[in-house]
Protein backbone atom coordinates (compact mmCIF):
# COMPACT_ATOMS: atom_id res chain seq x y z
CA UNK A 1 0.00 0.00 0.00
CA UNK A 2 1.85 3.11 -1.31
CA UNK A 3 1.33 6.39 0.73
CA UNK A 4 1.21 8.59 -2.19
CA UNK A 5 -2.37 7.08 -3.26
CA UNK A 6 -3.08 4.93 -0.55
CA UNK A 7 -5.69 3.41 -1.23
CA UNK A 8 -8.29 2.15 1.24
CA UNK A 9 -7.37 4.86 3.21
CA UNK A 10 -8.75 8.30 1.66
CA UNK A 11 -12.16 8.40 0.59
CA UNK A 12 -13.18 5.38 2.63
CA UNK A 13 -15.83 5.11 4.76
CA UNK A 14 -16.82 1.90 6.84
CA UNK A 15 -20.09 0.81 7.19
CA UNK A 16 -21.80 0.74 10.28
CA UNK A 17 -24.54 -1.92 11.23
CA UNK A 18 -25.29 -2.92 7.78
CA UNK A 19 -26.36 0.42 7.58
CA UNK A 20 -25.10 0.88 3.43
CA UNK A 21 -27.53 3.91 2.64
CA UNK A 22 -25.68 5.95 5.47
CA UNK A 23 -22.37 4.91 4.58
CA UNK A 24 -23.08 5.60 0.95
CA UNK A 25 -24.42 9.33 1.88
CA UNK A 26 -21.55 10.34 4.07
CA UNK A 27 -19.09 8.85 1.24
CA UNK A 28 -21.20 11.23 -1.38
CA UNK A 29 -21.41 14.06 0.78
CA UNK A 30 -17.85 14.40 0.87
CA UNK A 31 -17.18 14.24 -2.64
CA UNK A 32 -19.91 16.07 -3.29
CA UNK A 33 -18.38 18.91 -0.52
CA UNK A 34 -14.98 18.74 -2.16
CA UNK A 35 -16.17 19.36 -5.21
CA UNK A 36 -14.95 15.82 -6.66
CA UNK A 37 -17.99 15.40 -8.29
CA UNK A 38 -18.83 18.80 -9.63
CA UNK A 39 -15.07 18.58 -11.51
CA UNK A 40 -15.53 14.98 -12.52
CA UNK A 41 -19.00 15.78 -14.67
CA UNK A 42 -17.67 19.08 -15.89
CA UNK A 43 -14.61 17.15 -17.54
CA UNK A 44 -17.14 14.82 -19.13
CA UNK A 45 -17.33 16.74 -21.97
CA UNK A 46 -14.80 19.74 -23.26
CA UNK A 47 -15.52 22.83 -21.72
CA UNK A 48 -15.33 25.64 -24.39
CA UNK A 49 -12.76 28.34 -23.21
CA UNK A 50 -15.40 30.82 -23.44
CA UNK A 51 -18.03 28.38 -21.17
CA UNK A 52 -14.99 28.62 -18.20
CA UNK A 53 -14.84 32.36 -18.21
CA UNK A 54 -18.44 32.41 -18.39
CA UNK A 55 -18.71 30.18 -15.55
CA UNK A 56 -15.84 31.68 -13.51
CA UNK A 57 -17.58 35.05 -13.46
CA UNK A 58 -20.41 33.58 -12.46
CA UNK A 59 -18.91 31.92 -9.58
CA UNK A 60 -16.97 35.30 -8.81
CA UNK A 61 -20.35 37.37 -8.51
CA UNK A 62 -22.17 34.05 -6.71
CA UNK A 63 -19.25 34.51 -4.36
CA UNK A 64 -19.67 38.23 -3.86
CA UNK A 65 -23.40 37.99 -3.41
CA UNK A 66 -23.23 35.42 -1.04
CA UNK A 67 -20.40 37.02 1.11
CA UNK A 68 -22.69 39.74 1.26
CA UNK A 69 -25.97 38.20 2.22
CA UNK A 70 -24.23 36.13 4.92
CA UNK A 71 -22.97 38.86 6.32
CA UNK A 72 -26.18 41.15 6.28
CA UNK A 73 -27.94 37.92 7.43
CA UNK A 74 -25.27 37.71 11.12
CA UNK A 75 -25.76 41.44 11.42
CA UNK A 76 -29.63 41.24 11.49
CA UNK A 77 -29.33 37.95 14.17
CA UNK A 78 -27.07 39.43 16.14
CA UNK A 79 -28.30 39.22 19.66
CA UNK A 80 -25.96 41.68 21.95
CA UNK A 81 -28.28 44.73 21.52
CA UNK A 82 -29.03 47.21 23.73
CA UNK A 83 -32.50 47.11 22.51
CA UNK A 84 -33.57 43.87 21.41
CA UNK A 85 -36.38 44.96 19.03
CA UNK A 86 -35.20 48.16 17.53
CA UNK A 87 -38.38 50.41 16.26
CA UNK A 88 -41.01 48.26 17.46
CA UNK A 89 -41.33 50.49 20.85
CA UNK B 1 -38.71 34.41 -49.28
CA UNK B 2 -41.31 36.15 -51.24
CA UNK B 3 -40.59 33.89 -54.12
CA UNK B 4 -41.83 31.02 -51.33
CA UNK B 5 -44.71 32.38 -50.27
CA UNK B 6 -46.08 32.57 -53.62
CA UNK B 7 -45.43 29.01 -53.86
CA UNK B 8 -47.29 28.43 -51.28
CA UNK B 9 -49.87 30.36 -52.18
CA UNK B 10 -49.82 28.00 -55.47
CA UNK B 11 -50.28 25.13 -53.88
CA UNK B 12 -53.50 23.52 -53.55
CA UNK B 13 -54.00 23.46 -50.26
CA UNK B 14 -52.88 26.99 -49.09
CA UNK B 15 -55.91 28.47 -51.64
CA UNK B 16 -58.33 26.08 -49.90
CA UNK B 17 -57.04 27.48 -46.87
CA UNK B 18 -57.66 31.14 -47.86
CA UNK B 19 -60.94 30.50 -49.53
CA UNK B 20 -62.45 28.45 -46.92
CA UNK B 21 -63.40 30.87 -44.79
CA UNK B 22 -65.37 32.98 -47.16
CA UNK B 23 -66.82 29.92 -48.46
CA UNK B 24 -68.34 29.22 -45.30
CA UNK B 25 -69.71 32.81 -44.35
CA UNK B 26 -71.56 32.35 -48.21
CA UNK B 27 -73.16 28.46 -47.78
CA UNK B 28 -70.90 25.95 -45.53
CA UNK B 29 -70.80 23.55 -48.08
CA UNK B 30 -66.65 22.54 -48.13
CA UNK B 31 -66.64 21.76 -43.79
CA UNK B 32 -64.01 19.05 -44.56
CA UNK B 33 -61.34 20.78 -45.17
CA UNK B 34 -61.58 23.71 -43.01
CA UNK B 35 -60.42 21.96 -39.96
CA UNK B 36 -57.27 21.44 -41.58
CA UNK B 37 -54.48 23.99 -39.92
CA UNK B 38 -51.12 24.46 -39.98
CA UNK B 39 -48.74 27.16 -39.09
CA UNK B 40 -47.22 29.21 -41.76
CA UNK B 41 -43.86 30.59 -40.96
CA UNK B 42 -41.75 33.02 -43.15
CA UNK B 43 -38.68 32.85 -40.78
CA UNK B 44 -37.67 29.95 -39.28
CA UNK B 45 -38.84 29.71 -35.79
CA UNK B 46 -37.74 31.95 -33.02
CA UNK B 47 -38.68 29.58 -30.25
CA UNK B 48 -37.00 26.22 -30.85
CA UNK B 49 -34.27 27.12 -28.71
CA UNK B 50 -36.44 28.22 -25.49
CA UNK B 51 -38.74 25.21 -26.09
CA UNK B 52 -36.35 22.48 -26.08
CA UNK B 53 -34.82 24.10 -22.81
CA UNK B 54 -37.99 23.98 -20.95
CA UNK B 55 -38.58 20.53 -22.26
CA UNK B 56 -35.33 19.70 -20.76
CA UNK B 57 -35.57 21.26 -17.26
CA UNK B 58 -39.21 19.60 -17.45
CA UNK B 59 -37.69 16.29 -17.56
CA UNK B 60 -37.23 14.46 -14.33
CA UNK B 61 -33.26 14.53 -12.94
CA UNK B 62 -31.09 11.67 -14.05
CA UNK B 63 -30.25 9.19 -11.01
CA UNK B 64 -26.57 9.50 -10.68
CA UNK B 65 -25.98 7.48 -7.56
CA UNK B 66 -25.09 10.81 -5.77
CA UNK B 67 -27.78 10.47 -3.16
CA UNK B 68 -26.53 12.78 -0.29
CA UNK B 69 -24.23 14.80 -2.25
CA UNK B 70 -25.74 18.10 -1.14
CA UNK B 71 -27.84 17.17 1.85
CA UNK B 72 -27.16 19.57 5.08
CA UNK B 73 -28.19 16.74 7.40
CA UNK B 74 -25.12 14.55 7.14
CA UNK B 75 -23.45 17.55 8.11
CA UNK B 76 -24.76 17.40 11.17
CA UNK B 77 -23.81 13.18 11.62
CA UNK B 78 -20.62 14.27 10.00
CA UNK B 79 -19.87 16.68 13.31
CA UNK B 80 -21.25 14.04 15.62
CA UNK B 81 -18.02 11.83 14.73
CA UNK B 82 -19.68 8.64 15.05
CA UNK B 83 -19.12 7.80 12.04
CA UNK B 84 -15.81 5.79 11.70
CA UNK B 85 -12.99 6.38 9.54
CA UNK B 86 -9.95 4.83 8.58
CA UNK B 87 -6.59 5.40 10.99
CA UNK B 88 -3.90 3.95 11.30
CA UNK B 89 -4.73 0.78 12.96
CA UNK B 90 -7.18 -0.35 9.96
CA UNK B 91 -5.12 -2.96 8.04
CA UNK B 92 -5.03 -4.92 11.26
CA UNK B 93 -8.59 -5.03 12.79
CA UNK B 94 -9.79 -7.98 12.21
CA UNK B 95 -12.95 -8.89 10.44
CA UNK B 96 -14.68 -12.62 10.54
CA UNK B 97 -11.20 -13.63 11.30
CA UNK B 98 -9.35 -11.33 8.64
CA UNK B 99 -7.53 -8.79 8.65
CA UNK B 100 -8.80 -5.63 6.97
CA UNK B 101 -5.98 -5.52 4.60
CA UNK B 102 -6.34 -9.29 3.10
CA UNK B 103 -10.12 -9.06 2.27
CA UNK B 104 -11.24 -9.71 -0.95
CA UNK B 105 -11.96 -6.68 -3.10
CA UNK B 106 -15.23 -5.73 -5.14
CA UNK B 107 -14.54 -2.95 -7.76
CA UNK B 108 -17.46 -1.52 -8.97
CA UNK B 109 -17.30 0.37 -12.35
CA UNK B 110 -20.24 2.53 -12.51
CA UNK B 111 -20.45 4.46 -16.14
CA UNK B 112 -23.63 6.03 -17.48
CA UNK B 113 -24.29 3.22 -19.92
CA UNK B 114 -23.27 0.22 -18.04
CA UNK B 115 -22.09 -1.04 -14.73
CA UNK B 116 -19.28 -3.83 -14.60
CA UNK B 117 -18.32 -5.70 -10.89
CA UNK B 118 -15.27 -7.78 -10.45
CA UNK B 119 -14.15 -9.47 -7.54
CA UNK B 120 -10.46 -9.72 -6.52
CA UNK B 121 -8.19 -10.47 -4.09
CA UNK B 122 -6.25 -8.89 -1.55
CA UNK B 123 -3.66 -8.25 -4.07
CA UNK B 124 -5.85 -7.32 -7.28
CA UNK B 125 -5.52 -10.78 -8.77
CA UNK B 126 -9.28 -10.83 -10.41
CA UNK B 127 -11.29 -13.97 -9.53
CA UNK B 128 -14.75 -13.07 -11.44
CA UNK B 129 -16.36 -10.65 -12.84
CA UNK B 130 -20.32 -9.74 -14.40
CA UNK B 131 -21.83 -6.79 -16.14
CA UNK B 132 -25.20 -5.55 -16.74
CA UNK B 133 -24.99 -6.86 -20.09
CA UNK B 134 -23.85 -10.20 -19.11
CA UNK B 135 -26.95 -10.39 -16.79
CA UNK B 136 -29.18 -9.81 -19.84
CA UNK B 137 -30.08 -6.18 -19.83
CA UNK B 138 -29.63 -4.83 -23.38
CA UNK B 139 -28.45 -1.16 -24.88
CA UNK B 140 -30.23 1.44 -22.75
CA UNK B 141 -31.15 -1.03 -19.82
CA UNK B 142 -27.95 -1.49 -18.91
CA UNK B 143 -27.00 2.09 -18.02
CA UNK B 144 -30.47 1.49 -14.99
CA UNK B 145 -30.49 1.35 -11.34
CA UNK B 146 -32.53 -1.99 -11.54
CA UNK B 147 -30.00 -3.55 -13.52
CA UNK B 148 -27.22 -2.92 -11.41
CA UNK B 149 -29.13 -3.92 -8.30
CA UNK B 150 -29.94 -7.18 -9.96
CA UNK B 151 -26.35 -7.68 -11.38
CA UNK B 152 -24.90 -6.79 -7.98
CA UNK B 153 -27.25 -9.58 -6.21
CA UNK B 154 -26.40 -12.54 -8.56
CA UNK B 155 -23.18 -11.17 -8.44
CA UNK B 156 -23.36 -11.34 -4.81
CA UNK B 157 -24.88 -14.81 -4.34
CA UNK B 158 -22.37 -16.05 -6.72
CA UNK B 159 -19.56 -14.85 -4.54
CA UNK B 160 -21.10 -16.33 -1.48
CA UNK B 161 -21.08 -19.68 -3.03
CA UNK B 162 -17.47 -19.43 -3.64
CA UNK B 163 -16.63 -18.96 -0.30
CA UNK B 164 -16.59 -15.49 0.31
CA UNK B 165 -18.30 -13.37 2.61
CA UNK B 166 -16.65 -10.80 3.59
CA UNK B 167 -15.79 -7.89 1.12
CA UNK B 168 -14.63 -4.25 0.80
CA UNK B 169 -16.08 -2.27 -2.12
CA UNK B 170 -14.29 -0.25 -4.11
CA UNK B 171 -16.43 2.05 -6.53
CA UNK B 172 -15.30 4.11 -9.45
CA UNK B 173 -17.71 6.49 -11.17
CA UNK B 174 -21.35 7.94 -11.42
CA UNK B 175 -24.11 6.89 -12.75
CA UNK B 176 -27.80 5.25 -11.97
CA UNK B 177 -25.74 1.94 -10.55
CA UNK B 178 -23.65 3.85 -7.71
CA UNK B 179 -25.77 3.02 -4.90
CA UNK B 180 -28.03 0.48 -6.02
CA UNK B 181 -24.78 -2.31 -6.90
CA UNK B 182 -24.13 -1.94 -3.67
CA UNK B 183 -27.46 -2.17 -2.38
CA UNK B 184 -27.55 -5.04 -4.54
CA UNK B 185 -24.80 -6.83 -3.36
CA UNK B 186 -25.79 -6.43 0.19
CA UNK B 187 -29.47 -8.15 -0.81
CA UNK B 188 -27.05 -10.85 -2.18
CA UNK B 189 -25.81 -11.95 1.17
CA UNK B 190 -22.38 -10.07 1.24
CA UNK B 191 -20.95 -8.40 4.18
CA UNK B 192 -19.82 -5.05 3.21
CA UNK B 193 -16.82 -4.08 5.83
CA UNK B 194 -16.16 -0.43 3.86
CA UNK B 195 -17.23 1.70 0.82
CA UNK B 196 -14.25 3.51 -1.00
CA UNK B 197 -14.48 5.73 -3.60
CA UNK B 198 -11.97 5.64 -6.15
CA UNK B 199 -13.37 7.80 -9.01
CA UNK B 200 -11.09 9.34 -10.87
CA UNK B 201 -10.89 13.08 -10.98
CA UNK B 202 -8.27 15.44 -12.39
CA UNK B 203 -7.58 19.09 -12.35
CA UNK B 204 -5.63 19.36 -15.55
CA UNK B 205 -7.01 16.39 -17.46
CA UNK B 206 -6.34 15.43 -21.21
CA UNK B 207 -9.00 17.30 -23.54
CA UNK B 208 -12.18 15.32 -23.36
CA UNK B 209 -14.56 14.55 -25.95
CA UNK B 210 -16.72 17.63 -27.42
CA UNK B 211 -19.85 18.74 -25.59
CA UNK B 212 -23.27 17.40 -26.36
CA UNK B 213 -25.05 19.31 -28.25
CA UNK B 214 -28.72 19.35 -26.99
Amino acid sequence: MGLRHASFIARTVYVRNNNIEEACGVLNRIMGREGLFEQFRRTRYYEKPCQTRRRVNFEKCKAIYNEDMDRKIQFIMRKNREEPFPGCS
Amino acid sequence: MIKSALRLLASPSFKDRLLSPSLLSEGGKFTGSTNIWRNFHATTRCQKAEDKKMMLASLPPVDEGTKGEKSIQIDNLLSSSEILFPDETTPFRLHDGTPYKDLPICNIKVSHNNTIISLTDCHGKVQMIHTCGKEGFKNTRKGTNIAAQATATTFGARTLRSGIKTVRVRIRGIGPGRMSSIKGLQIGGLDIVSVTDNTHVSWTPPRPRKARRL
